[in-house]
């Protein structure tokens, strides 16, 4: 689930997004922040080694900006 | 009749236009000079009223998302509108200060008397006990209570100066104003994030040591708040945040106390690592560097922190990340999440330049630990 809060200018939208992290190689992924997710909670297997990943992030970008 | 008219057109006759002219001028410069304040007053008026109309509907819609949130989410049986009004209109009664010796422990006395009735309040509203539901109820509440006590501190003063026709006291209202939305504003924002359960701003300096803390053994220190002893580069770390992914902010300066009173404890090194309230043309993110302790709050925490550390003689560092008062009650932006791998490394830097090898040091991340667990 996509959310979307005002930004502090008011006419930017925020989207949030969730970062995983792999603790072995490193690797990032962004995805959608969805209801649940929470800092060092256990996400989804690594695309590149397949360990297991934790949420690193959560963060709010503006839509204005790429992403 | 006929000597009154020929009186007017003798005296109008004397005048040209120009002199009219003046003659209205002065007139009206004589009335906004006699009538200037009372003039300014309604102006002051009509702009309060304006803005406490738009504090009306932000309190309002405060206690519907509250409720909403009871019902939807917390599955609270029955309609809680009652007790949520209730709730809005409780008030917690600060101690006497005529004679301060002692004040701090009175204070915390009726703050955690607060927060425990808080807690049982809302558990038993919401007749189930998700802890991370629980504490997003409460802080909701809190968000509402806030707004609703806004609302009737800048009414009372609206009507008192409405009744008095006190100048003095709409004009400085009218000037406040602007500030005062700007705050109602950043609360109801907060709303969002909470409902949501993601972290806000503030919750950096958890972030930061919650990378200290995963995967490792913890303990629960103080009321809310968990501990992890891990090491660090030869330092032994006592690495503590409230516990996560709560939205709690827990009881900092309890779990400090007791490490180096009760634990026994030699810390070389107390690093606290929090949100700090940007000044306006500074950047969100920016890091700074301190000494003392580095908490906000009433002030009770921070009291027993500096109370530790001065007993024990520990140097308090404080790395703070600046960020506006709506950024740190928001979901957290991007600058500021980007901030903690900056923030690891100074924190890094600090345990490496001001301790050595064999010592212990105290890492405490202040803030509210929504969203980010450890
Ligand atoms: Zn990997």
């Amino acid at each position: 689930m996509m959310s979307s809060v005002p930004g502090p200018d008011k006419k930017s939208k925020l989207l949030v997004y969730t970062i995983e992290e792999c603790p072995v190689c490193g690797q990032k992924t962004k995805r959608a922040f969805a209801v649940g997710d929470y800092v060092t909670k256990e996400a989804a297997k690594c695309s590149k080694c397949g360990n297991p990943t934790r949420i690193g992030l959560v963060y709010a970008e503006s839509m204005k900006q790429s992403g | 009749m006929s000597i009154l008219e020929g009186g007017i057109l003798q005296v109008f006759a004397g005048i040209n236009t120009s002199d009219l002219v003046t003659v209205v001028w002065i007139g009206f410069f004589a009335l906004t000079f006699l009538y200037q304040t009372r003039i300014q007053s309604y102006m002051a008026l009509s702009e309060i009223s304006r803005g406490l109309n738009k504090l009306k509907v932000m309190k309002d819609k405060a206690r519907k998302d509250a409720i909403d949130y009871l019902v939807n989410v917390g599955k609270a049986p029955g309609d809680p509108s009652q007790r949520v009004d209730q709730f809005l209109d409780y008030v917690a009664i600060m101690p006497v200060d005529m004679d301060p010796a002692g004040i701090v422990g009175k204070v915390d006395h009726i703050v955690t008397t607060n927060n425990d009735r808080v807690r049982a309040e809302v558990g038993a509203l919401l007749k189930q006990n998700n802890p991370v539901t629980v504490s997003i109820s409460e802080n909701l509440l809190e968000v509402a209570t806030s707004l609703n006590q806004i609302h009737k501190i800048v009414r009372h003063y609206y009507l008192l100066g409405k009744k008095t026709n006190s100048y003095f006291t709409l004009v400085q209202l009218q000037m406040l104003m602007p500030m005062i939305i700007q705050e109602a504003d950043a609360l109801l924002n907060a709303v969002d994030s909470f409902k949501l359960g993601q972290p806000v701003g503030d919750g950096i300096g958890p972030i930061v040591v919650s990378r200290f803390m995963a995967g490792k053994e913890k303990r629960v220190i103080a009321k809310d708040t968990v501990m992890t002893i891990t090491e660090y580069k030869g330092r032994k770390l006592y690495v503590l945040k409230a516990d996560g992914p709560m939205a709690y902010v827990g009881q900092p300066g309890v779990a400090i106390q007791k490490i180096v009173g009760e634990m026994g404890v030699k810390p070389s090194a107390i690093v606290m690592i929090d949100a700090a309230l940007k000044l306006e043309g500074e950047k969100t993110g920016e890091i700074a560097e301190g000494v003392g302790a580095a908490i906000g709050g009433i002030g009770v925490e921070k009291f027993q922190i500096e109370e530790a550390a001065t007993r024990v003689k520990v140097p308090l560092y404080a790395i703070l990340v600046k960020q506006s008062i709506l950024e740190a009650i928001t979901v957290m932006r991007k600058e500021i999440a980007e901030a903690a791998d900056k923030v690891t490394q100074v924190l890094n830097r600090v345990i490496e330049e001001k301790t050595k090898e064999g010592d212990d040091v105290v890492v405490a991340g202040i803030g509210n630990t929504l969203g980010v667990a450890q």
